[in-house]
């Protein structure tokens, strides 16, 4: 326990080195929000302010700011966003029944106020847009808690929005939990005990003795505690804190949870039972900004390679850890979202660059019918000789790329 | 425990008339020398497991449930004949992927087992003799007292389930089979009853420990039970 204490008091000074952006923890609500502005309209876009906001005090305060910071932390543009669900997107899918099943048993999740019938819509929305990315993505598999991450992300950003968001999360935060089995899942709970070992070795000695396991921490890792929080403010403050983090944040979350009930939990009968039964009921009274905090601390202080080094760790290889670095990587340069409207209007074709074969000979066609209003004046200007050549020869510039066949005029 | 020769009718009356049954809130301070059993609920996904043990724990219909995700506990301690009861009720989640990596734990030193299946989805019928299976393969030996509960009887008009499948089913597994509903407030005092039965059961079998039965716990409780078949006639 005094080995914690020490902790706290480290974790104020790692609070206060972190500089400027973090000490805003202290300052005003409004100074905050001007400072996410400020990042977000900065050219490329400072992800190291969003990053930091999103976890320091408070988190990004709005549902409006949410909108706008989500997506730059997950580097998606919002000027080309996937389509809305066609009615096949529920054709043919082995987890459309469990789906459905969870969704429609998910009424706590929508706020208490709403009319049924718009709770309605938005639960069969939510079936879409899990649907969409499952089939988008052969190698995922659906597990009952996705719906819960699900569920908040189209509360706050829309269907659309949704999709693209839950895609890139199901591919890197949450991909460990998508396996055909959950053995990747259970490697990730098996975090939670060394960092408590390491933090206070009294409570995890008592824990291994009582054979109470991780699975109190399963739907809280899994959900990001969507599923075990009764408050949406709360969920909202912890999904700004997961979406800016480390993918194995809400174990670090996790563990300060459990330090902070180390009291509890020492007092509890030593039986896998009962401390089970208490570890798995959140008191929805924690005080989250402290532990975030705390785990951030943690993060720093005891960070994953050190805690792999622990046998129980070795074994196994997390898609979610390795990918993270890239990840992170390729948030870095974002377009602000007035640049981005601009450029997508102008050139929709550039999507068509990065995008797939398939998507290629599709905006091929479009971009004859609405592309570049000079490249069709100038096709037009040519004869009809001279334009089949050059139009031979622009087929083969598009395979290299629009910009190559732009410079042909 | 197949030999056990009482239908769930007759059970009903059994346990409301012979026994005054004292039944207390979970978690109370317990009388630390009650004895402790751990009953796991399984079955496929949206049967009423939790809607279920949270009628036999809490007394009241659970509304809008949600799914449950990796394992929920639940406790009631009851009385049995001047004995205290302790019940611990695990709720397990229905997906296949939890139950193939993340039950397992809970099948350890398990004293009973509560399979259910919805009476209006033929299918989550179809999968009980894959619980079974997974069951024994979880080395629950075939002396852990084991009850098949058919839920949702309330919804007689899309019964998809009848019960004479229901009961050659639960014969040839040599288990009892009760229909309820968690829903049904006339219901709740068969629920009570199907726990009890397995907490009878349990009781009454005083070579049970509290803890993991060891190999040759197991091997004496097996001719203890071999005893009893013959000797008893409950």
């Amino acid at each position: 326990m005094r080995k914690f204490k020490r902790k706290k008091l480290n974790r104020g000074a790692v609070v206060n080195e972190n500089g400027s952006v973090t000490t805003d923890a202290d300052c005003g609500r409004k100074q905050k929000l001007a400072i996410i502005h400020q990042a977000l309209i900065r050219d490329p876009v400072d992800i190291e302010i969003l990053r930091n906001s999103s976890a320091s005090k408070g988190g990004l305060l709005t549902d409006e700011m949410r909108r706008k910071v989500w997506p730059k932390l997950l580097n998606i543009n919002v000027y080309n966003l996937p389509h809305k669900p066609g009615r096949d997107v529920r054709e043919n899918h082995k987890d459309y029944n469990q789906v459905v099943l969870d969704v429609r048993r998910s009424m706590k999740r929508f706020p208490k106020g709403m009319p049924a019938a718009e709770r309605a819509v938005l639960q069969e929305q939510l079936i879409d847009i899990i649907l969409e990315v499952l089939k988008r993505n052969p190698q995922l598999h659906y597990y009952q808690g996705y719906h819960d991450v699900a569920v908040t992300l189209l509360l706050v950003v829309g269907e659309r929005m949704a999709i693209a968001m839950l895609d890139t999360l199901s591919n890197f935060h949450l991909r460990d939990f998508m396996d055909p089995t959950m053995d990747s899942t259970k490697h990730i709970l098996n975090y939670l005990m060394p960092i408590l070992q390491q933090v206070d070795e009294e409570l995890h000695d008592f824990m291994i003795r009582a054979e109470v396991g991780t699975i109190f921490a399963l739907s809280w890792l899994i959900t990001w505690y969507g599923h075990v929080l009764s408050e949406f403010k709360h969920t909202l403050r912890l999904y700004d804190f997961f979406l800016a983090s480390h993918p194995l944040m809400p174990i670090y979350l996790a563990a300060t949870i459990v330090l902070h009930r180390a009291k509890e939990v020492k007092q509890t009968e030593c039986d896998m039972a009962m401390v089970h039964h208490l570890l798995s009921h959140i008191p929805q009274d924690l005080p989250y900004e402290v532990l975030i905090s705390q785990a951030q601390a943690l993060f720093s202080q005891y960070p994953p390679p050190l805690l792999a080094k622990q046998a129980a760790l070795q074994s196994r290889k997390s898609l979610s850890i390795s990918t993270f670095q890239a990840f992170q990587l390729s948030t870095l340069h974002q377009r602000p979202d007035v640049v981005l409207q601009r450029l997508t209007r102008a050139q929709d074709s550039t999507t068509s660059r990065h995008g797939l074969e398939a998507a290629l000979s599709r905006d091929r066609s479009q971009l004859w019918q609405r592309g570049n209003r000079m490249v069709k004046m100038a096709v037009w200007g040519l004869s009809a000789t001279l334009g089949a050549a050059v139009f031979a020869v622009a087929q083969t510039a598009m395979d290299w790329g629009p910009d190559v066949f732009l410079q042909l005029f | 425990f197949h030999q056990f020769p009482l239908k769930h009718i007759s059970l009903l009356y059994f346990f409301s008339e012979n026994d005054s049954l004292e039944l207390f809130s979970s978690l109370e301070n317990d009388n630390k020398q009650a004895r402790t059993f751990k009953i796991i609920v399984i079955g496929d996904s949206n049967v009423g497991k939790t809607c279920l043990t949270y009628r036999f724990c809490g007394g009241s219909f659970l509304k809008n449930p949600e799914a449950t995700i990796g394992v929920d506990f639940r406790e009631r301690t009851v009385q049995l004949d001047g004995e205290r009861i302790k019940l611990q009720i695990w709720d397990t989640a229905g997906q296949e992927r939890f139950r193939k990596s993340m039950v397992e734990h809970y099948y350890r030193s398990v004293h009973a087992v509560l399979f259910v299946y919805d009476m209006t989805s033929l299918l989550s019928f179809e999968s009980i003799p894959e619980w079974i299976s997974e069951c024994s393969r979880h080395s629950v030996g075939p002396l852990v007292p084991q009850v098949l509960v058919g839920n949702k009887c309330d919804l007689r008009e899309s019964c998809q389930v009848p019960t004479s499948a229901a009961q050659s089913l639960a014969d040839s597994h040599n288990i009892p089979l009760f229909e309820t509903s968690a829903k049904d407030p006339s219901e709740k005092e068969h629920i009570d009853a199907i726990f009890l039965t397995l907490a009878y059961r349990l009781k009454s079998n005083k070579t049970l420990r509290l803890k993991q039965p060891s190999e040759s716990s197991l091997r004496e409780m097996r001719d203890q039970q071999e005893q009893d078949a013959t000797s008893c006639r409950c």
